[in-house]
């Protein structure tokens, strides 16, 4: 899947998906926690998917960056459905969706923290012996810091390099991010630890005021975030991109040309003689 | 635990925050910025109920919804990590919180019931089905029915009334639900209480039909005998036909 492109499943265009007609995909992605322990229509869905195509999962609800426990029950789910399906990378948030016991469904800041880091850190170790794999583990976008002590760049960083688990670099959140709290995109990604990217993620956003840009994955990438993407990649090894859209969906072939535009800038970037560059 | 109390002070005001929306201060938080988590929280936990529940919510949208919709988020710790069993939570919440319930309708907990079974049939995992043939006696043999199935006693007939005419329609009524093997569609099916005694029979203790006939003789008073033999027969043809009904039996 390396230098391939992928688009997230969604039910509101799986028989597009399993016709293959239109959106025609390297892979796809799906979140654990809509497609385990199911049955009937769905599961029978998933499993011509599965015939047809490689897997990745994006979690929703691990809650990484949360005070709370973790879901050992939760987590035995995960591992099972990973294998059942072969899933070739798991990733998650680098977020918490849980707090006091009580699942929220959407990603909340983490405060950039020490103390964060190792409670950070410490959880994704245990994650990853207990799944027996590697995760990769996802910037995520944020409207507001809460009781920030370092940057966002340093925090990412240092939980991925002290946790030895992968990064999945999401391009539009860098931008999104970036324009949120005024800082510079490309500044940002010659920050992240590159050689650990395992996967990244492309979508579009909605800026709903001057200041504000709200991750939607509603909308097509602009092209300020593919000029992005571009000089990212131009920094790094090949890896899987994805597509994500979830809402606002367009007819299938504007998705297609999404996947296809962003397969040309893989193949510009990575398919020449490639030269290890990190 | 790793995390310093003030750390996890600071995000536990953060997830109250958007639990009940009720202004908190934040250090090193833009305050204007809060509001953005609250309605991208809420709405994520609104519109999964309100898909859940599109009957119920057409029902009550002007007058209580949104009451009861905050109430249930601010108040329950939603325990299921997948998004998608969170209406069963709901569904709990209503049932068993004095305080939200609406006295003036009685019916909301077989609507919200109705609406969450047919969420919870058509996900569920599957079941094995029983060894069956397609040849057989209906009365001698052990009838084999689809095992994922739901058959609910109700005292509003929340499956055949729209809710404003329900109020007035208190009663008992039988409501069969399976899932069609191939399609994994849901049929329902309303029953009278013979019939729902005999699938039930046929899943709990299942026998011949002539034993389940003399219990029905002996449970309802049945006289004509050969009336009651036709009109079993001939349901028990017309759910074969539908494929609740799978067969009988391979001993």
């Amino acid at each position: 899947m390396n230098g391939k492109v992928g688009i997230g499943f969604r039910r509101d265009f799986a028989d597009e998906f399993l016709s293959g007609n239109i959106i025609q995909p390297a892979f796809v992605e799906l979140a654990p926690e809509n497609w385990m322990n199911i049955g009937g229509y769905w599961k029978k869905q998933l499993n011509k998917l599965a015939e047809r195509y490689a897997i990745t999962c994006h979690g929703l609800s691990l809650s990484i960056g949360s005070p709370d426990e973790l879901d050992f029950n939760f987590l035995k789910d995960i591992k099972d459905f990973l294998k059942e399906y072969n899933v070739k990378i798991y990733s998650e948030h680098l977020s918490y969706s849980k707090c006091n016991n009580a699942h929220l469904y959407d990603l909340l800041p983490i405060p950039f923290r020490d103390d964060a880091i190792k409670h950070i850190v410490d959880r994704i170790k245990t994650v990853q012996d207990f799944i027996e794999r590697r995760i990769a583990i996802e910037n995520v976008s944020y409207y507001t810091p809460v009781a920030a002590e370092m940057d966002e760049a340093t925090f990412i960083r240092t939980i991925v390099e002290e946790a030895d688990c992968d990064l999945l670099l999401d391009v539009n959140n860098v931008f999104v991010n970036a324009h949120n709290h005024t800082y510079n995109a490309e500044a940002f990604i010659e920050n992240m630890p590159l050689n650990k990217v395992a996967y990244i993620h492309m979508a579009g956003h909605k800026k709903v005021s001057d200041d504000l840009i709200i991750d939607t994955h509603g909308e097509a990438i602009i092209d300020p975030v593919y000029d992005l993407f571009e000089s990212t990649l131009a920094q790094m090894n090949p890896v899987p991109v994805l597509l994500e859209r979830d809402f606002n969906i367009p007819q299938p072939i504007e998705l297609q040309e999404e996947i296809v535009q962003l397969q040309k800038i893989c193949d510009k970037q990575w398919t020449k003689d490639h030269a290890i560059k990190i | 635990m790793l995390l310093k109390s003030e750390t996890y002070r600071h995000q536990e005001a953060l997830a109250q925050y958007c639990r009940d929306g009720i202004s908190v201060n934040i250090p090193g938080t833009k305050a204007e910025r809060l509001p953005t988590y609250r309605r991208l929280v809420f709405n994520v936990v609104k519109d999964t109920i309100e898909s859940a529940f599109p009957i119920t919510y057409e029902h009550l949208k002007d007058d209580h919804w949104d009451e009861i919709i905050y109430r249930f988020f601010s108040n329950h710790n939603c325990q299921t990590p997948q998004i998608w069993k969170l209406p069963y939570e709901f569904m709990q919440f209503y049932l068993n919180t004095e305080t939200v319930r609406l006295a003036t309708h009685p019916y909301l907990d077989d609507l919200l019931l109705f609406e969450w079974l047919e969420i919870e049939l058509y996900m569920m995992e599957d079941i094995s089905y029983p060894n069956y043939k397609l040849k057989g006696d209906w009365v001698k043999d052990i009838i084999a029915i689809n095992p994922e199935y739901r058959l609910i006693k109700l005292e509003y007939p929340v499956h055949i009334s729209p809710p404003s005419r329900l109020i007035d329609q208190k009663g008992v009524y039988f409501l069969l639900m399976f899932r069609e093997k191939e399609s994994g569609r849901i049929q329902f099916n309303n029953l009278s209480a013979l019939f729902a005694f005999i699938i039930e029979t046929l899943s709990e203790h299942p026998k011949p039909m002539e034993e389940i006939y003399a219990d029905i003789i002996h449970l309802f008073g049945v006289n004509d005998i050969q009336l009651l033999h036709n009109k079993v027969t001939d349901f028990l043809n017309h759910y074969l036909d539908k494929g609740f009904i799978l067969g009988f039996r391979k001993h």
